[in-house]
C-alpha cells in the first residue's frame, strides 16, 4: 500500500504499459486549477501566503527527504487552489503546513511525528485541531492523495532518450530531479501539467549534461504523442531562469552521485572503449571531466565532497 | 451527513453496514458505507488514508463501483466517523442469477449477456491487478448490476487492513467459501492475482448453470467439491501442492468432463473456464489475457 511518487498508480512493481496512458489521462486531477496562478497574482498577498506556507513546510521537513516536502507542497497548492483565500494569520499558515506534511508523511510511510515537529517552541496544536485540518484538506482534494507529480513521468520521459549508460541515466535523472524540486517554488510554472514539467526538466538537464544530444532529445520529446510540444517548449523556456540559477551546485550533485567521481570517469572510459560504445558516452565524460576540473577548483567542493555524496538528496536543504 | 436521507439498510459490506440513501440536493441515490475508523493520536489513521486514496484511484474505472466522496461526521463522543459514499446500483449478480432460477419466469441467462458480464468482470479485475490490487473476495453478491444499461461493476474491494481482516467479516456473518481458490484453502502463504481468477471462473460457471459450481460449507468440503470435479491435484500438475500447510491425504478422484458441468456453455466458453480453473496458480489465465480469449470474439467490444 505504500505510495511511491515515481510510481503512483500501482502498488506492485511490475511495469504495465497501460499505466502510462492512465497517468497522462488523469494527471490534471492532481494539479492546482487553471485559475490558481491568476488568483495568486491578482492578490499579491496570496503569493506571500503561499511563500510563507512553503517556508514553514520546508522548515518542518528539514530532516526528511525532499520528496516528502514536494508532496506536502503539492497538497498545499491544490488545497489553496480550491479553498480560495486564506486568512493571513501565522497560526493558520502553520497549521496548514503541519497538516500537509502530516498527510504526506502518512502516505509515504515516512518516519515523522507530529509531536517532534511541534517541539520547536512555536505554537502547538492539539491532535483534534490537526485532524480537522487534515480532513478539510482531504475533502478539498477529494481524497486524491496519490498525487501524480512530475516524478511519476520521469522514467518514461528518460526512456524516450534510449540511453544505455547507467551512470549517465543516473546523472540525468539526478539533475532533472533537482530542477523539479526547484521549479515547484516558482509560481510561473504552476500552470504546467506534471508531465510537461518532467519533460522540460529532463530536457534542461540534457542540455547541461549532454549538449550534443540535446537537439535529438528535443525531437524525441516533441514527437511523443502524449506531450504537447508547445507547452513543453514554453515550460522549458520558463524553466531556464531556475536552471541557470542552480547549475553550479548541480555539478557537485551529479558528480557526487557516483561513488568517487574520478573512478567513475575511468570506468566509463574503459567500458566505452571495450564495448565500442559511441559518442554519447565520450561526450558526456568529456563534459563531466571539464565540470570536474571546475569543481575541483572550488574549495567548497574539496571540503564537502564526502558529505555531499552521502546526502545524495539532501545537499540542498533550505535550513 | 444531513446532505443525505437514509432510506434503508441494504446489506453488510466488508466495511460494515451499508445504507441506501438519497442526496437531498440532487436526488441521486447513493450507497453509504459507514467505516469504523478510529482517529488516533496522529490524526487520520495512515492505513485509512492510503486505502481510501487507493480506492479513490481504482474507482475511476467504469467497471469498479465509483467512490463519489468521503464524508465525515462527529460521533456522540466527538470522534469523527468516516462514511464512504458510493454510486448506488439496484441489483447484484446473485439476485440476478436467483431471479433466473426461481423468479416468475425462470430460464437460462441469455448467452450474450453471460458473455458481456464476463467481459466486464475481466476488465474490472484486470484494472485492479494492473494497479497491484487483489480483490480477494469476488463473488456474485459483490458484483453490482445496472440492469437497464447492462453494466456490471465490482464492489467491496477488500483493500483490507484499515477496515477488516478479509477472511472474517465485521458482522460475523458466514463468509462464503464457494469462490475461494484452492491455494488459499490449502493455506498457501503466498498468493497472487490467480486467487481472483479462480473466483472469476466460479462466477462464470455459476452464470451458465444458475447455481454455484462448488457449494462447500467448510474448507474441507470446499476442497472435496473442487477435487471431485477437477480431479485430486498431484505434484506433477501443481508443483508443491502436497507441501502446502493444510494439505492432507485425499481420496483420489479422476478429473470429470468440465463441459458436462456447464452444459449451457459453448465450447470456447468451456475452454476459457478450464483456463481459469487451472490448479497451478501460475498456469491460470490472467484477466488481461482472458480479454483476448476467442470466447469473446463474437462480442462487440466497441461498446466497452
Amino acid at each position: 500500500m505504500d505510495f511511491d511518487l515515481e510510481n503512483p498508480l500501482t502498488i506492485s512493481h511490475d511495469f504495465q504499459p497501460e499505466t502510462i496512458t492512465s497517468l497522462f489521462a488523469i494527471e490534471s486531477d492532481h494539479m492546482p486549477s487553471e485559475t490558481y496562478l491568476q488568483s495568486l497574482k491578482a492578490r499579491n498577498f496570496d503569493i506571500s501566503i503561499r511563500r510563507e506556507a512553503i517556508a514553514s513546510i520546508s522548515q518542518l521537513c528539514c530532516n526528511s527527504d525532499d520528496l516528502l516536502l514536494y508532496l506536502a507542497v503539492n497538497y498545499l497548492d491544490r488545497f489553496l487552489s480550491c479553498q480560495g483565500v486564506l486568512q493571513p494569520k501565522p497560526w493558520l499558515i502553520k497549521l496548514l503546513a503541519i497538516s500537509c506534511i502530516s498527510l504526506a508523511s502518512k502516505m509515504k510511510k515516512s518516519e515523522f511525528s507530529l509531536l517532534d515537529v511541534q517541539g520547536d517552541g512555536g505554537i502547538i496544536f492539539d491532535t483534534q485541531t490537526i485532524q480537522r485540518m487534515e480532513l478539510m484538506i482531504l475533502g478539498a482534494l477529494k481524497w486524491r492523495m496519490r498525487s501524480i507529480t512530475p516524478f511519476s513521468f520521469m522514467s518514461f520521459v528518460i526512456s524516450l532518450f534510449k540511453l544505455e549508460d547507467p551512470p549517465l541515466l543516473h546523472a540525468l535523472k539526478a539533475r532533472a530531479t533537482q530542477i523539479i524540486f526547484k521549479s515547484q517554488k516558482d509560481v510561473e510554472l504552476l500552470v504546467f501539467k506534471p508531465s510537461i514539467i518532467a519533460a522540460s526538466a529532463v530536457l534542461s538537464a540534457s542540455d547541461e549534461l549532454l549538449p550534443m544530444q540535446f537537439p535529438c532529445f528535443k525531437k524525441a520529446l516533441s514527437n511523443c504523442s502524449y506531450v504537447n510540444k508547445e507547452n513543453m517548449l514554453q515550460c522549458y523556456s520558463a524553466m531556464q531562469d531556475i536552471v541557470v540559477d542552480g547549475f553550479d551546485s548541480v555539478l557537485e550533485r551529479v558528480c557526487s552521485s557516483f561513488v568517487t567521481p574520478a573512478n567513475v570517469l575511468d570506468h566509463t572510459f574503459s567500458s566505452s572503449a571495450e564495448s565500442g560504445k559511441t559518442t554519447v558516452t565520450s561526450i558526456s565524460t568529456l563534459r563531466l571531466e571539464r565540470d570536474l576540473k571546475r569543481r575541483k577548483n572550488s574549495e567548497y567542493c574539496k571540503n564537502h565532497r564526502l558529505q555531499i555524496s552521502h546526502e545524495h538528496f539532501q545537499s540542498h536543504k533550505r535550513c | 451527513m444531513e446532505k443525505y436521507e437514509k432510506l434503508e439498510k441494504v446489506g453488510e459490506g466488508t466495511y460494515g453496514k451499508v445504507y441506501k440513501a438519497k442526496d437531498k440536493a440532487t436526488g441521486q441515490l447513493v450507497a453509504l458505507k459507514k467505516t469504523r475508523l478510529e482517529m488516533d493520536e496522529e490524526g487520520v489513521p495512515p492505513t485509512a488514508l492510503r486505502e481510501v486514496s487507493l480506492l479513490q484511484m481504482l474507482s475511476q474505472s467504469l467497471y469498479i463501483v465509483r467512490l463519489l466522496c468521503v464524508e465525515h461526521v462527529d460521533s456522540k463522543e466527538g470522534k469523527p466517523v468516516l462514511y464512504l459514499v458510493f454510486e448506488y446500483l439496484d441489483t447484484d449478480l446473485k439476485k440476478f442469477i436467483d431471479s433466473h432460477r426461481k423468479g416468475p419466469n425462470p430460464g437460462p441467462m441469455p448467452p450474450s449477456l453471460v458473455q458481456s458480464f464476463m467481459y466486464q468482470l475481466c476488465k474490472g479485475v484486470a484494472h485492479c491487478h494492473s494497479h497491484g490490487v487483489l480483490h480477494r473476495d469476488l463473488k456474485p453478491q459483490n458484483l453490482l448490476l445496472d440492469k437497464e444499461r447492462g453494466i456490471l461493476k465490482i464492489a467491496d474491494l477488500g483493500l483490507g487492513r484499515a477496515f477488516t481482516v478479509p477472511l472474517k467479516s465485521y458482522t460475523h456473518e458466514i463468509v462464503t467459501l464457494w469462490y475461494r481458490a484452492p491455494e488459499v484453502l490449502l493455506g498457501s502463504a503466498h498468493y497472487s492475482t490467480g486467487v481472483d481468477m479462480w473466483s472469476v471462473g466460479c462466477i462464470f460457471a455459476e452464470m451458465a448453470r444458475r447455481q454455484a459450481l462448488f457449494p462447500g460449507d467448510s474448507e474441507f468440503q470446499q476442497l472435496l467439491h473442487i477435487f471431485r470435479l477437477l480431479g485430486t491435484p498431484s505434484d506433477k500438475q501443481w508443483p508443491g501442492v502436497s507441501s502446502l500447510r493444510d494439505w492432507h491425504v485425499y481420496p483420489q478422484w479422476e478429473p470429470q468432463n468440465l463441459a458436462r458441468a456447464v452444459p449451457a456453455l459453448e465450447p470456447e466458453g468451456v475452454d476459457l473456464l478450464a483456463k481459469m480453473l487451472k490448479y497451478d496458480p501460475a498456469e491460470r489465465i490472467s484477466a488481461k489475457a482472458a480479454l483476448d480469449h476467442p470466447y469473446f470474439d463474437s462480442l462487440d467490444k466497441s461498446q466497452f
